[in-house]
This record gives structure tokens, C-alpha cells and sequence, in this order.
């Protein structure tokens, strides 16, 4: 690809994750749209996620579990499970298995529309595909995201716990003890900002890629999987770059 | 009046129109052929402005529409109906919800009366049967009525647009579908059908362009394209006695 088409891509790219966000806040709205993106965003992504989060919960905690106990420190296995899964994993895996689930399915049916002229129909009939298409999902990942990951992380420690307790004979006490001290303001505020970014990044990166569908059946695939890829770059990245900023905005010393 | 005057278009280096010159009233029935990815659904998207041309300009009424905006192009849109290829029905909405769709945002209609303007509408094109299945549900030829539908549910378009609204369709379908569009056209507003089934234009249309490489190879009536000695349109029409008699 030339950098011509690139930067004229990355220019449409942003142009569109800026009218999604202000699609939020200006009219019309579609409320409807917004419910049953929902629906399908949330409710139908928690069984997964229960599942992927609590297995990364219960292998976490019993890595842990081998090498602390080799050196006599195990009670610290509730703690270090709980900061990793606050503040890291429980965010990550919960926005990568979303990119998969949810991600992938908004860039497909977007493409689908556009080569079905779905689109091009709610263009003529005098609808803002932004509008009624983008922003609504925009909004359900923005809502449906931190929640799924509320939960997640939630499932992860329990996943934790029980491999505290049942395989490394650990007191189940003084594992909850040790998560209720670190969840402190700083561990949730460092764990709570991401998912609201991830959300954002992969629904805006899914609804432009399916979008700009082109070519029939190879043009669909292409832009799906070009979606998912990106959408896990970026957030492994703006993770990356996230954690760097917060911890220092919230004053952790690295 | 829709007029082109001197229109190019090219989807990024492929060049799908070059310089096309073409005016066609509202009342005019029109049908565009062509073969495959030759521009057909190009020049309907076009009249629309879904896209717009590199070069020349495209007049609604006298009205440029390749400088406006896409808030300002809904009344030119308004003045159509537009089936597209395949029906382009939403399929995540059944039936009633796709006719109703245009109804529920522009008019303050009660549900007693959206569920009797969709029913009316639905049984204009006989497909009232149909009303509370999904699209997938649908056979090809009621596909393309709901589709027909919806493009009628709001007001009185001033001309009909239609791309491929016979293709894939079995013969008998072919021809209802034929003669729905003859009927919508009874009153004398016209329509551009955009179609590669010579047989289908025949019985329909009074008026044929024949695309070729971006350019109007052909522009007349149906004794011009029957004795064209154009090779290419020669090939396309030599179509129908392998098809046997189509619509
Ligand atoms: N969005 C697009 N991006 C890039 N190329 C496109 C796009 N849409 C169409 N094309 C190409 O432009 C050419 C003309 O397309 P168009 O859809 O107008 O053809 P058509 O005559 O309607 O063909 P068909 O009979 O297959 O519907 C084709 O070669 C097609 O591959
Ligand atoms: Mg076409």
C-alpha cells in the first residue's frame, strides 16, 4: 500500500471515531439501535467471558502458586493474583476475547451491509449510517465493555481463590483479605480506565473496517480479519502505553 | 430530467465511466445493459449521489447535485424509489419492520396505522402473506416485491430505479416482477432498469443504453438494438434464444 492511500485511510479512520464520539451527545438519537447492540454486546458475550476469565484466573494463580511456594512466600498469592488481574489481565483478556466475540461480528455485518447496499439504502432513505450504524455501537462497547470487565475480573478471582485454597491449601480468608487491601483507589482507578478505551478502539477500528468493505466475498474477509488484527494490536499497545501513563498520573513509583 | 453531462468515474485506478453524456426524463422507461462490472449500479449510485463523479456534473431537475452536501441531497433522493441489486432488505428486521422502517422515522403514524399502511403496501405487491417473516425466509422473487415495497412506502417517488430486479429469478418470477414494474410505471412516471437480461428490458422498456468499456455504446429504441450490427450487442441479444423466452 502507498503512504498516500494510508494517511488518506487513517485520515477517514479518525474522521470516523471523531463523529462516533460525537455522535453520542448530538442528535438524533437511536435509542432502539443502541438497545439491541447492547443486548447482543453484553448479554451474549458473558459465558465467554466467564469462561476465558476464570481459566486465566485459575492458571495465574496456580504459576503463582509453584514458584511462590519454592520460595516459602504462597500467603502473597492473593495479593499478586489480585493486582495482576485488577489491574492488567482482567481488563486485556476481557477487551481481547470482546475484539473476538463482538469486534469481529460488527466488522462482518457492517461489511455484509455495504456489500448488500444496505447501506447505500439507509443513505437514500435520508439516515446517517454514522449515525444509526456506528454510534450505536460505539455506545454499547462503551457501556458493555467495563461492565463485562467488572465481571471478568471478578470471575478471575475467583478462578484465583479457588486454586488458593483447594490446590495450594491456602486460607481462603486470608486470600479475600489480601484483594479487599489491594483494591485501593489507585489498583481500581489503574484497572477501570482501560476497558473504556478498549471499547472505544475496537468498536470504532471494527465499524471502519467494515465500512470500507470492498469486493465481495475476499474484500469481507479481508476486512474482518484486518478489524480483529488491528483492534489486538491496539490494545496491546495502548495497554502498554496506558499502564506507562497512569501508573505515573496516579503516583505509583516503577 | 436527469442529465450527465460528461461524466467520468473511477473507483480508485479502475476507470468504470469515461466522459458519458446521457439525459433522460422522469417519464422515459429506460433500460441500461451491460455486462458484468461494466457500470450499471455505478450510474444509479451515481444519480443518487451515493458517489460522486471525478469529472462533469450530474443534474436532478436542472439541479446540480455533485457540489452538495450529503444533508442537502435528501430531497433529490426523495424524488426516487430504488430497488437495489439482490433487494438490499435490512436482515436483521422482518418484513414489516424493513417497509416500515422509513415510516416509523418520518411520519408520526400510530402502530395501528404503520401495521395498515405496511399491510397495504405489501398487498399492492402481493407479498402481504409475507409480513412477519424474515428476509431469509423469503423466495427471490418476494425478496425483490418487500424490497419494491419499502421503496414505495414513503409518498410518491417521481421515477423508479431498479438494478437487476430480475436477475436470479426463475422465468415465472421473472415475468411478475416485469409486470409489477410495468404496472408502477402505468401512470406515466418512468423508470431505469439496470439489467444484463436483454429479454426482460424488452418487455418492459422503450428506451435502451448499452454500456460498453465506460462509454454509451448504444442509446435508442428497441428495433435500433435489434438491428444493431454493434458485435458486442449482437452477442448480448443472440442471449435470448439461449434463454428461451425469459419475461
Ligand atoms: N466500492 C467499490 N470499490 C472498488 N471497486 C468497485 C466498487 N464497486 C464497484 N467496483 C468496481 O467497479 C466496476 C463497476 O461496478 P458496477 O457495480 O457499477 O458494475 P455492474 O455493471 O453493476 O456489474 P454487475 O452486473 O456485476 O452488478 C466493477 O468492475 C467493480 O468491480
Ligand atoms: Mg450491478
Amino acid at each position: 500500500m502507498d503512504i498516500k492511500a494510508l494517511l488518506s485511510d487513517l485520515q477517514n479512520f479518525y474522521t470516523l471515531a471523531y463523529r462516533g464520539l460525537l455522535g453520542i451527545v448530538r442528535r438524533p438519537f437511536y435509542f432502539k439501535d443502541a438497545m439491541i447492540q447492547m443486548d447482543y454486546a453484553g448479554a451474549g458475550s458473558l459465558v465467554i467471558v466467564f469462561i476465558v476469565d476464570l481459566f486465566v484466573g485459575m492458571a495465574l494463580s496456580l504459576q503463582l502458586s509453584a514458584e511462590l511456594s519454592s520460595l516459602g512466600m504462597k500467603m502473597y498469592i492473593g495479593m499478586i493474583v489480585g493486582i495482576s488481574v485488577v489491574r492488567e489481565l482482567g481488563p486485556v483478556v476481557t477487551a481481547l476475547v470482546f475484539t473476538g466475540r463482538v469486534g469481529a461480528g460488527m466488522a462482518s455485518e457492517l461489511g455484509s451491509m455495504v456489500l448488500g447496499h444496505q447501506v447505500d439504502t439507509i443513505r437514500v432513505f435520508g439516515f446517517d449510517p454514522v449515525k444509526k450504524l456506528v454510534v450505536p455501537r460505539i455506545v454499547s462497547s462503551l457501556i458493555m465493555l467495563p461492565a463485562l470487565t467488572v465481571i471478568g475480573v471478578a470471575v478471575s478471582l475467583l478462578g484465583g481463590y479457588y486454586i488458593a485454597v483447594f490446590v495450594s491449601h491456602q486460607s481462603g480468608t486470608f486470600y479475600w483479605s489480601s484483594i479487599r487491601n489491594i483494591l485501593t483507589m489507585e489498583n481500581v482507578l489503574a484497572g477501570a480506565i482501560k476497558p473504556f478505551i478498549f471499547g472505544y478502539l475496537i468498536s470504532s477500528i471494527c465499524c471502519y473496517m467494515g465500512l470500507s468493505t470492498k469486493g465481495g466475498a475476499v474484500g469481507l474477509r479481508q476486512s474482518t480479519t484486518m478489524a480483529v488484527v488491528m483492534s489486538i494490536v491496539m490494545i496491546i499497545i495502548s495497554d502498554f502505553l496506558l499502564t506507562r501513563v497512569l501508573l505515573y498520573v496516579l503516583g505509583f513509583s516503577v | 430530467m436527469i442529465v450527465f453531462d460528461g461524466v467520468s468515474f473511477s473507483y480508485g485506478s479502475r476507470r468504470v465511466l469515461r466522459d458519458v453524456h446521457l439525459s433522460v426524463g422522469f417519464h422515459e422507461r429506460v433500460a441500461v445493459l451491460g455486462g458484468s462490472g461494466e457500470g450499471k449500479t455505478t450510474i444509479l449510485r451515481l444519480i443518487l449521489g451515493l458517489i460522486k463523479p471525478d469529472e462533469g456534473r450530474i443534474l436532478i431537475e436542472g439541479d446540480d447535485i455533485t457540489a452538495k452536501r450529503e444533508e442537502e441531497l435528501r430531497d433529490v433522493r426523495m424524488k426516487f424509489s430504488i430497488v437495489f441489486q439482490e433487494g438490499a432488505l435490512f436482515d436483521s428486521l422482518d418484513v414489516k419492520e424493513n417497509v416500515a422502517y422509513c415510516l416509523r422515522e418520518y411520519t408520526s403514524m400510530s402502530e395501528e396505522e404503520i401495521d395498515s399502511r405496511v399491510r397495504e403496501i405489501l398487498g399492492s405487491v402481493g407479498v402481504e402473506q409475507a409480513i412477519h417473516l424474515m428476509p431469509e425466509e423469503l423466495s427471490g422473487g418476494m425478496h425483490r416485491r418487500v424490497s419494491i415495497a419499502r421503496s414505495l412506502a414513503l409518498g410518491t417517488p417521481k421515477m423508479f430505479l431498479y438494478d437487476e430486479p430480475t436477475t436470479g429469478l426463475d422465468p415465472v418470477n421473472a415475468d411478475n416482477i416485469c409486470r409489477l414494474i410495468a404496472d408502477l410505471s402505468k401512470d406515466g412516471r418512468g423508470f431505469i432498469m439496470v439489467t444484463h437480461k436483454v429479454s426482460d428490458a424488452l418487455k418492459v422498456a422503450d428506451r435502451f443504453i448499452f454500456l460498453k468499456d465506460g462509454s454509451l455504446l448504444f442509446d435508442g429504441d428497441s428495433r435500433g438494438l435489434l438491428h444493431t450490427d454493434a458485435p458486442e450487442i449482437r452477442m448480448f441479444i443472440e442471449e435470448i434464444g439461449h434463454q428461451g423466452q425469459g419475461c
